[in-house]
């Protein structure tokens, strides 16, 4: 223990000692988790035997046989498109704004105060790009309900918080929507005008520009 | 008393542990809870295995890790939930408890900069005081390696704190 503190400077270690207390639960934070633990005890799930996991040969072998399938697959299937695409689809007649699914133009669009609780994913989204969504929705859900509940400051530190992680977000026209609200709520009309100012410019086009508007117009 | 008893019991009695534990290996805090709830889960699945007679944080510690390591492997992208803005939002302040919850902020701010295997050591080793062979028994590591990843980790730290410390002293 000596050896391996001997290094750290005694401002870090009176930092360290700090950190060494443990916080206690908020009571409803404790009585959520134990009765999760018991609702799982309850259901047998605790103590359901862990699944046998195949040898890692094995599951080597059968990664790398599903890779193949799946490489084999792929590349049949773009053949196949390419020699049906190629005499009547030619690459000029693509729209300007190619690339772009029609679903992502609209999840952009979608305002957050609908969004649902859990997100729909589509079948051809990625894992990480699902997870990603999934954070940035749940963040947005927070900061929302932060609003409803009048709690501004919270609101905008999640907000600060989605911006600091998901700066160009699909949520991110949501969530500027939503600061312009939460600033409105905090009195800092000033600053909501400004909010409001960098909205309009960067979202020109959004369903959401009346309700900002109106946002500002309700502020007191 | 059955072994799920046992089991909550001794999980009702370390749930601020865990908790906190979760938060030093970086989980976000609103994902907090499932993980806990997971880590209830394989506690009881493993809990005839638990020997009594020895200390049940570092056994706790070594599920949240795996828990923790799983999880940013999902989601491929670790972020400490509120972390850096707490510590970015907080300015200096004459109340000790804001002082004291500014340092802890920083602590966890410094701590997320280490990659999760070498932060697991440092918090098992410098907060929770579990000695070193200890430590690499729960890990499955190697003592020398627990000694190799502390020195590194440990730089890292006061490096991390430094640069917060600077920095809130700038602004």
């Amino acid at each position: 223990m000596i050896w391996s503190r001997a290094k750290l400077s005694p401002e870090v270690r009176l930092l360290l000692d700090g950190e060494r207390l443990i916080e206690v639960l908020p009571s409803a934070a404790r009585a959520r988790a134990l009765s999760r633990a018991r609702a799982a005890l309850a259901a047998g799930v605790a103590t359901r035997p862990i699944p046998s996991r195949a040898p890692s040969a094995v599951r080597w072998a059968a990664a790398a046989g599903l890779i193949c399938a799946v490489t084999v697959a792929v590349g049949a299937a773009a053949y196949e498109v390419g020699l049906r695409a190629r005499p009547t689809a030619p690459l000029v007649a693509q729209s300007p704004g190619g690339g772009l699914p029609a679903s992502h133009g609209n999840a952009r669009a979608r305002p957050v105060f609908d969004l649902p609780a859990t997100p729909v994913l589509g079948a051809k989204q990625t894992p990480s790009g699902a997870i990603g969504v999934r954070l940035e929705l749940r963040l947005l859900e927070q900061a929302r309900a932060a609003v409803a509940r009048e709690d501004f400051v919270l609101a905008i530190q999640l907000l600060a918080d989605h911006a600091h992680r998901f700066k160009r977000g699909r949520l991110a026209e949501e969530r500027e929507a939503l600061r312009v609200r939460a600033l409105v709520g905090l009195g800092r009309r000033k600053d909501a005008r400004r909010a409001a100012a960098d909205f309009e410019a960067s979202f020109p086009r959004s369903p959401l520009l009346s309700t900002v508007s109106q946002m500002l117009d309700s502020a007191p | 008393m059955s072994l799920d008893d046992a089991c909550l019991g001794a999980f009702q009695q370390e749930l601020d542990y865990v908790h906190r534990s979760f938060q030093r290996l970086g989980v976000m805090s609103f994902e907090v809870d499932d993980l806990t709830q997971d880590l209830f889960v394989a506690l009881r699945r493993s809990w005839s295995e638990y020997d009594p007679t020895r200390p049940l944080r570092p056994y706790l510690f070594g599920f949240a890790f795996r828990i923790a390591a799983a999880h940013k492997r999902k989601r491929r992208r670790e972020v400490a939930v509120g972390i850096g803005s707490e510590v970015d939002d907080m300015g200096p302040g004459p109340d000790e408890q804001l002082q004291s919850k500014q340092g802890r902020a920083m602590v966890l701010a410094a701590l997320a900069r280490i990659p999760l295997p070498r932060r697991a050591v440092l918090v098992m080793h410098e907060l929770d005081d579990v000695p070193v062979a200890e430590v690499a028994s729960v890990l499955s590591i190697p003592p020398f390696t627990v000694y190799s990843r502390l020195r590194k980790a440990r730089r890292e730290l006061q490096a991390g704190i430094r640069r917060l410390l600077k920095k809130a002293g700038g602004e």
